[in-house]
């Protein structure tokens, strides 16, 4: 098991900046995925990783030894693609055993270490099957087993999950989380589903304009965005428009537009004291308070033991609120209130 | 769908009657027992075709056939697969020149390219050899070559390299287990095109044929011009022949993989 260090790693196709000089060390065994919205250069770095692409400048080390400019086949990688990417003329086994013929072992052991992995992938039974016979579940799991058969330093997957049904999608990504835990692998995943990232990821990087714009683990990236486009790419999120009045670096006094009025929150690195920025609240922490603001209950979303609520605070000025149920008032009007530890000022990104 | 009315289907009878009738009229008078040509014929038998056996020119020029247009197919196939992969990595302007150069001796007139290619064969000494029909075959069937395998290559997922090459496959190995298996129905209906263009090509193998080296339409040309006898039917029966089992060979292969 092996740690994947990039270092200054730039991506220019022509003229358009791919990826923008960053650094990104996957520890040994982690799971870490990159999230961001298409043309964000997710694929770009995974690609750069694997080989297919080559960086324009920086450098990537596996184990502290430089594989910059490695082909595919003398990195030992897994690589898990949107859509498969099987070989449509070999059956299940021929496919999965494809790493281990090309790296001469010995049949008996092939036909061993195929078993095995079909195994782990709940494909026991399915090694003469033809790929076409297959459903899109089955064959997302052929695809990784023919990526961990080969026991890569890394392991790749590449939006592995999108042309499965939501239910599927689930379920094949608790089993991944599982199979991690299980067997810890160094995985970089790249998805734009923030549940996915949530559900399997030890750490994610969000990604945007060939940027890492944030790092770490979901509860951090959830609790403490470092701007508004982590706050709405991670969650539902209340983002109230205004301008920071001061800052000490730790807690800000915001002047928000509107009715809301003054707040006081956690400080973020990048706001300055009268540039633009919002204050932000997640819905979970607008809770029913004696003596709060007063506001319409304009909406009623029934979610199960989850109620949402659209508020208007009087002057046009919205916030959700996410209650449990049974928490929920009957009547039209409620009078909402947050803590202070539960608003974060952010620099606005559009 | 709707029943067609009974007059489309009496046009398209007639079409398809004048397109087979000219083709299929020669095969009878193969079988033909007198000595001129005349449809229908008024009796049977083999005898031209034991004529046909018997005459070592016209043996040997089947046999010339036969090995220039199996070498000339080889060889186009071989250099188109190489073609057609190669026009696929090129950009999209790059891969328009490249494909207008490899078509250019289907669209250019043969007789100018005859013009040329006696000119460089006399130069080089090939004229009335093996060697020299079958380069200038390769180069007539190179077209159809590159076109067939192309729709091939066109179809195969370029991923599926990568995911081979990110399994530690080398290139060759890469052409041999994934690009070849699955551009195979291409390669094969290319061989059989680049088969039939040579073994049906008459104007280059005229200015290219020598008294000894002369391929079966050749043969056929110079006997119509002295006499008009059914042996030169036999000689268009067995073209027609090799030309349907051609045909079949290649809808078999691309049905197998399908």
């Amino acid at each position: 098991m092996r740690g994947v260090a990039f270092s200054r790693i730039a991506k220019q196709f022509g003229q358009f900046h791919a990826i923008l000089p960053l650094d990104l060390t996957v520890a040994p065994g982690e799971f870490v995925s990159l999230l961001g919205p298409s043309g964000s250069g997710k694929t770009t770095l995974l690609n750069i990783c694997a080989g297919f692409e080559t960086p324009s400048s920086g450098t990537l080390a596996l184990d502290g030894t430089d594989i910059t400019s490695l082909s595919p086949r003398q990195r030992n990688i897994g690589m898990v693609f949107q859509n498969y990417a099987l070989f449509p003329h070999m059956s299940v086994f021929e496919n999965v055993a494809y790493g281990l013929c090309v790296r001469g072992i010995a049949e008996a052991d092939i036909a061993r270490r195929v078993e095995t992995v079909l195994a782990t992938v709940r494909l026991d039974g399915f090694g003469a099957r033809r790929i076409t016979s297959l459903s899109g579940g089955q064959q997302q799991r052929v695809a990784l087993a023919r990526a961990i058969v080969i026991e890569p330093d890394i392991l790749l997957m590449d939006e592995p999950l999108g042309a499965l049904d939501k239910q599927l999608r689930k379920d094949v990504q608790i089993e991944i989380r599982r199979m991690h835990l299980k067997q810890p692998r160094t995985t970089l995943y790249v998805t734009h589903d923030q549940e996915e990232a949530l559900v399997m990821s030890d750490r994610i990087a969000v990604m945007r304009a060939g940027r890492i714009v944030q790092i770490g683990t979901a509860q951090n990236l959830y609790s403490r965005p470092v701007d508004t486009f982590v706050a709405r790419f991670l969650g539902e999120s209340n983002l109230i428009p205004g301008r920071v009045a001061a800052t000490d670096g730790k807690s800000a006094r915001f002047e928000a537009t509107g009715i809301v009025g003054p707040l006081t929150g956690r400080a973020t690195p990048g706001i300055a004291v009268g540039g633009p920025a919002a204050a932000m609240i997640r819905p979970e922490h607008v809770r029913p308070t004696a003596g709060g603001r007063k506001a319409q209950i304009v909406e009623r979303v029934f979610l199960g033991e989850i109620v949402a609520l659209r508020l208007d605070l009087g002057d046009g000025t919205e916030l959700w609120s996410r209650l449990f149920s049974s928490d929920a008032p009957a009547g039209e009007t409620i009078e909402v209130g947050w803590s202070e530890d539960n608003v974060s000022i952010l620099p606005e990104t559009t | 769908m709707t029943q067609a009315p009974i007059w489309s289907k009496g046009f398209a009878a007639i079409v398809g009657l004048a397109l087979v009738v000219p083709i299929l009229a020669v095969v009878p008078v193969a079988f033909s027992e007198r000595s001129f040509v005349r449809l229908p014929p008024e009796s049977y038998s083999l005898r031209w075709w034991n004529a046909f056996l018997a005459d070592a020119s016209w043996r040997n020029a089947l046999i010339t056939s036969l090995q220039v247009a199996t070498l000339s197919s080889i060889l186009a196939v071989a250099t188109g697969t190489a073609a057609a992969l190669g026009i696929q990595k090129l950009g999209p302007s790059g891969r328009k020149i490249a494909t207008g150069l490899f078509l250019g001796p289907a669209v250019a007139p043969v007789i100018v390219l005859a013009v040329g290619l006696y000119a460089l064969a006399r130069a080089s000494g090939l004229v009335g050899s093996v060697t020299g029909l079958v380069i200038a075959h390769t180069m007539l069937a190179l077209p159809y070559a590159v076109l067939n395998i192309g729709v091939s290559v066109a179809a195969v997922d370029p991923r599926l390299a990568m995911a081979a090459a990110g399994l530690g496959a080398g290139n060759w190995r890469i052409f041999r287990t994934i690009t070849l298996p699955l551009i195979l129905p291409g390669v094969v209906g290319g061989a059989v095109f680049a088969f039939v263009t040579s073994f049906d090509e008459v104007v280059l193998a005229i200015f290219l044929s020598g008294p000894r080296v002369k391929t079966l339409p050749v043969r056929i040309w110079e006997e119509i011009r002295v006499e008009y006898t059914p042996v030169v039917a036999v000689a268009a029966t067995i073209m027609i022949a090799l030309a349907l089992l051609g045909a079949a060979a290649s809808r078999l292969v691309s049905r197998r993989d399908q």
